[in-house]
């Protein structure tokens, strides 16, 4: 069994384990309506997790989403709030928000050849101005709070038969659609090669500069998404909306298996990371604990999850060697005897 | 203009030169690949061999000369990528597989099978395509295997299969058996022969002269950028490729040097039995006062991973070391505070702070005297980098001057100078003079002989054969991991030296 399965096999269990303890201190957690809620919480992260799974297999990593959901969603507000465009219209629109940011990121590391965390970083400080700047005013000058009346804007976050979120089942089809691109064509393999060995990839003939570019650009794409779902789902939209969900998104990708050195981890972990993590953040509203404890346990479990990774590569690299010095021990052996 | 398309060579390389900002490295050099052979290439250390590669691979450019790669001139200037689409594939040193991908994906990265009309893979008809492959060579490979899981030897013949199936029509193999196992290493040679019957030729890269003995169909010797000879099957021995690649220099540089006496002095290290498997076996050896005691062999023999576990860097299975007369086990911290030093191989790497001032260079290792209380003393620190610029010579002699901006020999004088201002009685020195032009090297020669005179013992691990035999004062000779050999109150030549570390026993070595 490999490691990625006993990975999952181990979070699933740890999941059904923690939900028992919960339901036994608050039977409310197990409702049908809470478990929906936390799916669809799950999908608001996972929706930008996909995206960020693309990125951290390349090796790299996108501080700027958390901005990108803000700048998203307040161009929302504004289209919503001054135009009378149909939502068909300017939804697209909106996500060119995101394909924006993202390649303005993929140039700048792929050109440039600047560190991602730096690029990204600074793409973030800018975008949160922006959002600031572009938020609907007040005749004070004060960002004033838009409630969202539009109704088939608000379609997005609202729920369908059987009472599950339309999040939810765009974040299913979203991941789906990523794993199975990602393991069954040239591109998805080329992105794992460009995070595995740059170099041999390129001398392979890849053009791993193109490859790195595109993953920055779905990165951007997916937060988008995601903010049009979260602004829709709370009818309304802060310039501060999604900052600092960055932490979510890396707690989720990280718990799934993917590995900040890049080349390995796939969006089925990456999903199930999502569930788990907002399985917890629910976990700890249904305790009764003051949520003000949520980023202290996701920051934990980031940590924590890194450091399993590394004793596990440890150990395995230990019992490769210990394998290996057995086999030259037997070789060296047979000459002299 | 007629080319001949079907002639029997297959890469012509004619007066190929190539100087890298300054000194010449291939001086006029003719060179000839013929279809279907094997062809090894030696030379010692900075003889030119791999500068000749990466011209033919397209990884470096030249500043001169024709090559004709199967009837088709090659341009002063081409990319890896162009050298690879005409046949020429390289099995490199450094795997350049990519992990977590399956042996199948490996063989056919960026050439994969698609589904008509779309980017899919077809990966069950790839499966089948390598297994196809695999079967034709009898390789024990599955297509399905993730390349993590699999040996080195197995790599590198995941490594040959994708060059084959990027039709290659030569193969160059650098050092291919440097990390393989005997079997291993038989293994590879059969799928050489295999090749070579395919009408593939095999460029072959070896230290290692028994295995150019058993392969090669001709060997073209390179000695100080220049061709020496292009030796035919029936002219090709051991011997004779080892005395062309060593030439006239011996005489040139008159280094017969006689090992002196070095019984009665007081035993610094004494070494019993130290192995640890799969680096080195059963060394034994006592190192005296005042003594510099070389040892010598091929890349891979065990010599740097002996000093390594000598000095405590890495640990040792089994044998016993004494130092100064008492039981010892090593360990860094240890080793610097009972006065023995370390220079490692890889100055750029394992020796400098290339983003730091001398001063700081020089500190680091002594913040035992100047900072006990965990505070640095700046201004001995600053005293004590002056005393070490003023020992060795560092130019510029600026101890705020970044180490990163010096050239090779001063960075390595500056690492000579952090263990002289120690009080030191034994030190471990690797490699000390690559890549550092003569001058600096006649210094260093200096200091060394200078520590050995003062009393310090030194261990000194080099490939520079005239290097060895000009410092030693005694040579141990590394193969496979053991000592095979000692040179000691005698006549000591380069030639020797690498006969016996090829494994040339002879009789004529007792003196």
């Amino acid at each position: 069994m490999s490691a990625h399965v006993v990975r999952r096999l181990v979070l699933l269990a740890l999941m059904i384990v923690l939900s028992v303890l919960i339901t036994l201190v608050n039977p409310l957690f197990l409702s049908t309506g809470n478990l929906l809620k936390m799916l669809q919480e799950a999908a608001q992260t996972g929706i930008v997790a996909v995206g960020f799974t693309l990125v951290m297999i390349t090796a790299g990593i996108d501080m700027s989403i958390g901005a990108v959901i803000a700048v998203t969603s307040m161009v929302s507000i504004n289209f919503i709030s001054y135009t009378k465009l149909p939502v068909a219209v300017f939804v697209p629109i909106t996500l060119m928000v995101g394909v924006l940011a993202g390649a303005f990121n993929g140039f700048f590391i792929t050109r440039f050849k600047l560190p991602e965390f730096i690029v990204t970083l600074g793409t973030k400080s800018i975008l949160s101005g922006l959002a600031l700047v572009i938020a609907v005013k007040d005749s004070m000058g004060f960002v004033q709070n838009v409630y969202i009346q539009n109704e088939s804007y608000l379609w997005f976050g609202s729920q369908t038969f059987g009472g599950i979120y339309r999040t939810t089942i765009a974040f299913v089809i979203l991941g789906v659609a990523t794993q199975l691109f990602l393991k069954n064509t040239r591109t998805g393999s080329y992105i794992y090669a460009s995070g595995a060995n740059p170099t041999a990839a390129k001398l392979s003939g890849i053009n791993t500069e193109k490859i790195v570019f595109g993953v920055y650009v779905f990165s951007g794409l997916c937060a988008s998404i995601a903010a049009i779902f979260i602004s829709s789902r709370m009818m309304t939209a802060m310039p501060e909306l999604g900052l600092g969900q960055e932490m979510d998104v890396i707690a989720s990708v990280v718990l799934g298996g993917t590995t900040f050195a890049g080349g390995s981890g796939d969006i089925w972990g990456t999903m199930i990371g999502a569930v788990f993590l907002a399985l917890i953040k629910n976990g700890i509203l249904k305790l009764g604990i003051s949520p003000w404890v949520q980023p202290i346990v996701i920051g934990g479990i980031i940590v924590v999850t890194v450091i399993l990774d590394v004793w596990q590569k440890k150990i395995a690299d230990k019992l490769a060697t210990r394998a290996k010095l057995r086999k030259l021990a037997e070789a060296s052996a047979q000459p002299a005897a | 203009m007629k080319t001949e398309h079907k002639s029997d060579i297959l890469l012509e390389c004619r007066h190929i030169v190539k100087s890298y900002n300054g000194p010449i490295v291939l001086d006029d050099v003719d060179f000839s690949v013929k279809r279907g052979e094997v062809h090894s290439l030696v030379g010692e250390n900075g003889a030119g061999k791999s500068t000749l590669i990466k011209i033919i691979t397209g990884a470096t450019d030249r500043n001169s000369g024709d090559i004709v790669f199967n009837g088709q001139a090659l341009p002063l200037q081409y990319s890896r990528k162009f050298a690879e689409s005409l046949g020429i594939a390289v099995i490199y040193q450094e795997l350049s597989l990519i992990p977590g991908m399956t042996v199948a994906q490996n063989i056919f990265l960026s050439r994969e099978p698609l589904y008509p009309r779309t980017r899919i893979i077809n990966k069950k008809k790839m499966n089948v395509m390598a297994q196809e492959l695999i079967d034709r060579y009898n390789f024990p490979l599955k297509p399905n295997d993730l390349i993590d899981n699999i040996s080195i030897a197995q790599r590198q013949l995941v490594e040959i299969l994708k060059a084959l199936s990027g039709n290659a029509s030569l193969m160059i193999m650098d050092e291919p058996t440097s990390s393989l196992t005997r079997t291993e290493v038989e293994m590879l040679f059969k799928i050489i022969h295999t090749l070579k019957s395919e009408g593939i030729s095999v460029l072959y890269i070896s230290h290692r002269m028994e295995e150019v003995y058993a392969l090669s169909d001709r060997v073209t010797v390179l000695r100080d950028g220049k061709l020496v000879s292009v030796l035919e099957k029936e002219q090709i021995s051991p011997a004779e490729i080892i005395r062309l690649m060593i030439g006239h220099r011996l005489e040139e540089n008159a280094v017969h040097h006689h090992l002196p006496k070095i019984e009665g002095r007081k035993p610094v290290l004494e070494v019993e039995g130290l192995t640890s498997v799969g680096k080195f076996a059963d060394i034994s050896f006592t190192l005296h006062e005042g003594e510099v005691l070389g040892i010598g062999g091929l890349v891979g023999s065990g010599r740097t991973e002996l000093v390594r576990a000598l000095y405590g860097i890495d640990p040792y299975d089994k044998g016993s070391i004494r130092y100064l007369g008492k039981p010892w086990v090593p360990s860094v911290h240890a080793s610097i505070r009972s006065g023995i030093g370390f220079i490692p191989e890889e100055r750029r790497i394992q020796g400098i702070l290339a983003t730091q001032t001398i001063t700081r260079n020089i500190g680091v290792t002594n913040l035992d005297r100047l900072a006990p209380r965990g505070v640095v003393k700046s201004r001995q620190e600053k005293q004590l980098a002056m005393d070490g610029i003023r020992l060795v010579n560092v130019k510029p002699p600026d101890p705020e001057h970044l180490v990163g901006n010096l050239s090779g020999g001063n960075q390595q004088k500056v690492v000579l100078a952090k263990w002289l201002v120690r009080n030191l009685k034994l030190i471990f020195i690797d490699e000390p003079t690559v890549g550092i032009d003569i001058g600096a090297k006649e210094e260093i020669y200096g200091h060394i002989r200078a520590l050995a005179e003062q009393g310090v013992s030194v261990i000194l691990v080099s490939s520079d054969l005239p290097e060895l035999t000009r410092l030693s004062d005694r040579v141990l000779i590394l193969r496979k991991g053991r000592i095979i050999k000692e040179f000691k109150e005698c006549v000591l030549t380069s030639e020797k030296i690498l006969r016996a570390a090829s494994g040339i026993l002879e009789e004529d070595d007792e003196a």
